[in-house]
């Protein structure tokens, strides 16, 4: 009963998890770029809907707005802020010299906008972690001895829908085969007329519905934000993505969950100053045993979505 | 003209790749252009198609300068380009590779134009819902061909499509072209069958480094074979070294 659990307990954590590593994936896949800023995107969705919630729109704009509406708009501003990375990282890039992947300045440069954007916020709303006025964080039912909290349920079935939809507009969709054929083979994609500038936004913006999403049900689930918030759960994410496989989707999902159970299961049995140490030799005895991961092609991920 | 080019230079660092050429190809004709390896027929057709960025000269499709419009302009302009090397999408299905044609498309007319790419080639339909890696080389050149159909182009390019084929499939390619032709499509073609190309077109360019060394009608260059053969550079010693992938 007890792993059973751990188990449940695992699967709400791991929703948030899987969003992020989904949204890793997905740039890594298609564009073979690790976007930094993708930790800061689901903090700026969490401590944004908290300072819409309890503030209301900056420069006094309105007053405190209810919490639904406050964390639509807090997506709103992680979808802006991923476009403004596009805009002056790699769209920069690809314009002035050609394939922006081969260089490692967009890394740099999405890592600068990490730090920018999160002092950003330190500076607007101070460092402290906040409540986030939400439902209940614990609100709970118990179904067959199991304690399952409500807010992490929601969580954990709109995380595995968005990455669900997502794979249907990847499949299924005519911008999806484009993204896909961007992917495999950027310039016969071109040749059929595929238009590069007008389909990596599309990525950007995937990206921020992604991790505003997961920065929302963060704040809802747990019931509190931080300007550091990121720090963790990217770090687990990229563990997440790397373990499921380079340029799954379904792989950074399963990763996603598993990071989550080595996480509850670590914290139980041997306690919480274990846990970093549990989840990356995890990794590397993944990375050891199976390079390319738990469901991954090969070592390298992209073009492969 | 349906596709007139005019002083088309295309420059990778210090390699003068194309080096101010004119090239025409008229309304259902079909063009070929022949020249040894390295003679920049690869990048006057990427040039054409948009995928490099011509160092200098003019594109006019259909009556419209395309010269800084982007590929998907050219595509939408009924231009389309059967790559070298096929380039089919290895990861997708033969029939996601079809719809990869008809990206641009938004009339409702696209699933009877796939369904007449399958009755052309039956090979196709069968592997309709297979990975396209699984096909041969010639059915993956069908594929490529059958992709750029879908895109309903008035100018289909090819470049050197019978690369790697069996003579079986050569002939067929070679016949298939004919009936695309009559159908209306005008055509240019990169070639190394010299013979079979001159057959089949109407008119022909001969390059060399970069240049136009001869043209004229398929029929005086096929006259003319010992000339053509001389600037192939068959059995003579390579053209100047160049070295490959210099910058960029
Ligand atoms: N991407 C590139 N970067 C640098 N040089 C190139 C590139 N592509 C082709 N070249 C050079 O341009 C010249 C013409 O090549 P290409 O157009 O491929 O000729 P062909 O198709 O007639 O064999 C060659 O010297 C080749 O090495
Ligand atoms: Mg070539």
């Amino acid at each position: 009963m007890l792993i059973a659990q751990q188990l449940v307990n695992s699967l709400m954590l791991g929703s948030v998890y899987v969003t992020v590593a989904v949204a890793f994936t997905l740039t890594i896949g298609i564009l073979n770029f690790l976007n930094f800023t993708i930790p800061t995107l689901f903090m700026l969705a969490g401590m944004m809907g908290w300072a819409f919630a309890e503030r209301g729109l900056p420069f006094g704009l309105s007053g405190p707005l209810p919490w639904p509406l406050a964390l639509a708009l807090a997506i709103v501003v992680a979808i802006v802020a991923s476009l403004v990375v596009e805009r002056f990282t790699f769209r920069y890039l690809k314009a002035r010299y050609g394939d922006a992947t081969e260089h490692a300045i967009p890394l740099v440069s999405s890592l600068g906008f990490l730090l920018i954007f999160e002092n950003l916020v330190r500076i607007a709303y101070g460092t402290d972690a906040q409540r986030f006025p939400g439902p209940e964080a614990d609100l709970s039912v118990e179904i067959g001895g199991l304690f399952v909290r409500l807010p992490q349920v929601v969580s954990l079935v709109v995380a595995l829908a968005i990455v669900l939809a997502l794979t249907i507009l990847l499949r299924r969709s005519n911008i999806g085969r484009g993204l896909r054929a961007i992917a495999e083979n950027p310039d016969a994609a071109t040749i059929l007329g595929v238009d590069v500038h007008r389909i990596v936004p599309v990525v950007f913006v995937l990206t921020g519905v992604l991790c505003g999403l997961a920065g929302a049900l963060f704040a809802i689930s747990y019931g509190e934000v931080s300007p550091t918030m990121g720090d963790d759960i990217g770090t687990k994410a990229i563990a997440g993505m790397v373990v499921g496989g380079l340029g799954s989707i379904w792989g950074a999902v399963l990763g996603g969950l598993i990071v989550a159970l080595t996480e509850t299961m670590t914290i139980n049995y041997f306690g919480a100053d274990t846990v970093q140490v549990a989840v990356w030799g995890l990794l590397l005895l993944v990375l050891l045993l199976r390079p390319q991961g738990l469901f991954g092609h090969n070592a390298i991920g992209k073009g492969k979505l | 003209m349906l596709l007139e080019a005019k002083d088309l230079s295309v420059v990778y660092g210090r390699t003068r790749a194309v080096d101010g050429v004119d090239i025409s190809v008229g309304e259902g004709e079909i063009v070929t252009v022949l020249g040894a390896n390295g003679a920049g027929k690869t990048s006057l057709l990427r040039a054409l198609q948009g995928a490099v960025k011509p160092s200098r000269g003019r594109i006019v499709l259909a009556g419209r300068d395309v010269t800084n419009g982007s590929s998907a302009a050219r595509v939408a302009g009924g231009m389309v380009l059967v790559p070298e090397g096929r380039q089919i999408f290895v990861s997708m299905s033969v029939h996601e590779n079809l719809l990869m044609g008809a990206y641009l498309r938004r009339d409702g007319g696209i699933e009877t134009d796939i369904a007449a790419i399958y009755e052309r080639f039956p090979n196709l339909a069968r592997r309709r819902d297979m990975k396209a890696s699984v096909l041969s080389g010639g059915e993956q050149q069908m594929l490529a061909i059958g992709r750029a159909l879908v895109a309903r182009p008035r100018l289909i390019m090819l470049d050197e499509p019978s690369l790697g084929l069996s003579p079986l499939f050569v002939e067929q390619l070679f016949s298939l072209l004919k009936d695309l032709n009559r159908d209306g499509i005008a055509i240019l073609l990169v070639e190394q069958n010299t013979s079979m190309a001159l057959e089949l077109a109407t008119r022909g360019y001969v390059f060399e480094l970069g240049d136009v060394v001869l043209q004229g009608p398929a029929e005086e260059l096929l006259g003319n074979q010992a000339l053509v053969a001389a600037y192939l550079g068959g059995g003579e010693a390579a053209p100047t070294e160049i070295p490959p992938h210099a910058g960029s």
